[in-house]
């Protein structure tokens, strides 16, 4: 079952056709890539998946249950996390309290209890606080814990709000430009992060992304959207040489810094180092043990086993070699149910 | 196994394991030795002694003692609506004036004992407010301050005239019980439902609802990124804010003995909102501060030098023209309102809130820092009105 299935959205507004017969499959711990001109509709495609429009046509299926109409907050509950093309975060507040307030849907009392100031509730807040605090370590931010978020750097603003959707404890996340206003190697960063994060929470990831070398670097799959509608899909490798997707996206010849990308024993190396930074920070999850005391949980934590999928994508592992199996997404893929036309081969 | 009741450990903070420790080493205690604590706590004891002591038992202040606690209450409901959602109710007279007559029916025509009247009026308030709530669903900015502007007219016009609850013009009576005769407890009275407003509003920052509230007042599509249901909040936020309104209500029946609904007019309406904003949305201390200030008022306006300056405008606007002169001091309190709102607006954006925050910071045991007290504009402390529809 995939995680996340499209089905056939169309949105108009007025007399613009934003998106037209649009499938997409995201399968478990896939990283999918969603890319293309600006106006392609990759916005207005998240838009529509995550709730905030109410599509025309078409179907989206979160784990096999029609979603289409459920407005964003159930599916923030639900486990849908986004980020926004222009930074989503409550700016006036501090960062600390961005991430408190992103874990709205898992607070674990009522605005009644909340209110009234019960036991429960400030044990459940001292949680909260420390998986804020976790978070903010993991991505290396906790010296900005205490300081409004609007007056800082936009690439730090760009990765505390991937923070803030962390903390909504997705399953799914979106992420709409992650790397906006970085420069090359944070973005190379990003990547290798958002590698480490799908190894961490056990997450499957839908990126808009323009940086061609991190897509092409961690997305296992991509689609590429023009004028609302799907030109191509496939993987990166097939995607970087469509001749389609050359002429209406890239540009021409196929970049030189698509090259680079391949896997080499410098990536591998890079990796490991990653890995090993990654380790020690692994207090992903807390936990209340006892009295409200909060014992830090190392492990990471499959949400689900890998279930049978109907999409023949190979799946995605997280416990086998990670290195190898993670950083090389390229694999043979063929789609499950041929309705249209497959333009990626 | 030991089944020892041992103390929570969570709570202890020595061991509470190398995290806390951590965070001990990180962040050290300020040394809060007598030279810090002796004067400070000082000025905390007079202010108590002054608020619980000399005000009740003085028999000139304590009405007015016991308003102020009033507006204070209102001004913090106001707060909720306008302050944490970014909303704007011209019409939380309405809501008073609810509560002022749910409690005086219920206590004069239908006996209910006096404790209920509290409740019912909170109740009657919130259902008021949950209404309004969902036209602030659909509508923002200023058409919002218009129909809740109409709302309290319309309330004012129908509902505060049909006499068999409100006894006409003369008033529906509402008689304290024998032992709040007094004005020194009846403030005191006041003072408790203060107090428990003050914790409503402590835990709302303190808990998700607050912090939802804030979120979707800046920005409603992340707030819906991440899982709040901006809906039910909003409707939340007007509900609390009607019943805290609603108390207040109650309290203003038995406070001036009988309740007439030309009590509940859109200057009033005005004032509230005036009292919240210069006292600093979004600031607990300041708002109360805000609302007493316009509760005192009048008082100050009887006899203080403020007096003198009032006569002396209105003797120099009105070319001594009597009537003229009598229209101009009738209508003092606004101007002076609106006067103190352009000084917020344009020089201390955090209000009164802004003001007495070195006099805060040092009674927390910061030193006295003198600076924040001069205009700063531009300033973004949390009790700004940027992003909050007065300035829209």
């Amino acid at each position: 079952m995939s995680v996340l299935e499209v089905r056939d959205l169309a949105i108009r507004f007025g007399g613009l056709q934003a998106l037209q017969g649009l499938d997409l499959d995201v399968n478990e711990y896939e990283i999918v890539g969603l890319i293309g001109p600006n106006g392609a509709g990759k916005t207005t495609a998240f838009n529509c998946i995550t709730g905030f429009y109410t599509p025309n046509e078409g179907t989206v299926r979160y784990r096999g249950q029609d979603v289409t109409t459920a407005p964003p907050h159930v599916k923030a509950a639900m486990g849908f996390g986004r980020t926004f093309q222009n930074v989503g975060m409550v700016k006036s507040a501090t960062a600390m309290e961005n991430l408190k307030t992103a874990q709205h849907a898992k607070a674990g009392y009522g605005v009644a209890a909340g209110l009234l100031g019960t036991a429960a509730t400030g044990r459940r807040e001292r949680v909260l606080e420390a998986k804020a605090n976790a978070i903010l370590d993991l991505l290396g931010l906790s010296a900005i814990r205490d300081e409004r978020v609007g007056g800082q750097s936009y690439g730090t603003l760009k990765l505390l709000e991937l923070g803030c959707a962390l903390a909504t404890d997705p399953d799914l996340l979106l992420l709409d430009e992650p790397t906006s206003g970085m420069g090359p190697d944070e973005s190379d960063e990003l990547g290798e992060r958002l590698l480490a994060l799908r190894r961490e929470f056990a997450l499957t990831m839908l990126v808009i992304e323009h940086h061609v070398p991190l897509v092409l670097r961690v997305c296992d799959h991509v689609y590429v959207l023009n004028f609302g509608r799907l030109l191509a899909e496939g993987k990166p490798s097939v995607i970087q040489t469509h001749p389609e997707v050359v002429a209406a996206y890239l540009g021409g010849e196929a970049p030189e810094a698509l090259a680079q990308t391949h896997e080499t024993a410098e990536d591998a190396a890079l990796d490991a180092v990653t890995e090993q930074a990654v380790r020690e920070h692994q207090v992903v999850e807390h936990r209340v043990v006892e009295h409200g005391a909060v014992e830090a949980v190392a492990a990471p934590r499959p949400r689900k086993a890998p279930v049978k999928r109907a999409s023949t994508r190979r799946p995605v592992a997280l416990d086998d070699p990670p290195t190898e199996e993670l950083a090389v997404p390229l694999r043979p893929r063929r789609r499950p149910a041929p309705t249209r036309k497959d333009t990626s081969s | 196994m030991t089944a020892v009741v041992d103390p929570p450990v969570g709570r202890t903070p020595p061991a509470a394991g190398p995290d806390r420790a951590a965070e001990a080493v990180a962040r050290p205690r300020r040394e809060f030795g007598p030279v810090r604590w002796v004067p400070r706590a000082v000025v905390l004891l007079a202010l108590a002694w002054w608020a619980l002591v000399y005000v009740p038992g003085t028999f000139a202040y304590s009405a007015f003692a016991a308003d102020a606690c009033i507006y204070a209450i209102i001004g913090l409901s106001l707060n909720i609506v306008i302050g944490y959602t970014g909303q704007l109710s011209l019409g939380h007279q309405g809501f008073v004036g609810v509560g002022a007559f749910a409690a005086a029916y219920s206590l004069t025509v239908q006996e209910v004992p006096f404790a209920a009247t509290f409740v019912i009026a909170a109740g009657l308030a919130a259902v008021f407010a949950l209404v309004l709530g969902l036209v602030a669903l659909r509508i923002t900015g200023l058409y919002l301050a218009l129909i809740t502007l109409v709302f309290g007219l319309t309330l004012e016009g129908s509902l505060f005239e049909i006499p068999r609850f409100t006894n006409g013009g003369a008033g529906q009576p509402a008689d304290r019980p024998q032992f709040l005769f007094d004005d020194g407890r009846f403030y005191l009275f006041c003072l408790a439902f203060l107090v428990l407003a003050c914790y409503v509003d402590y835990r709302l920052l303190r808990s998700k609802t607050g912090r939802a509230l804030l979120a979707l007042k800046e920005n409603e599509r992340v707030a819906e990124a991440f899982g709040i249901n901006v809906t039910a909040f909003k409707l939340i936020a007007f509900t609390l804010s009607g019943a805290l309104a609603g108390v207040a209500g109650a309290l203003f029946a038995y406070r001036i003995g009988i309740v007439t609904g030309s009590g509940f007019g859109f200057f009033l309406a005005l004032t509230f909102v005036l009292m919240t904003v210069v006292g600093g949305l979004g600031d607990r201390l300041g708002v109360i501060m805000g609302s007493s200030f316009f509760a005192v008022l009048p008082f100050l306006l009887e006899d203080s030098p403020l007096k003198r300056a009032e006569e002396a405008i209105a003797g120099v606007l009105s070319f001594g023209d009597a009537g003229t002169e009598a229209n101009i001091i009738q209508f003092f309190p606004q101007a002076l309102g609106a006067l103190l709102l352009l000084l917020t607006l344009v020089q201390f954006p955090g209000g009164l809130a802004q003001q007495v925050r070195p006099f805060t910071d040092w009674l927390k045991g910061e030193p006295f820092d003198a600076r924040a007290l001069l205009p700063h504009r531009g300033s973004s402390g949390p009790g700004t009105v940027e992003g909050s529809s007065v300035r829209a």
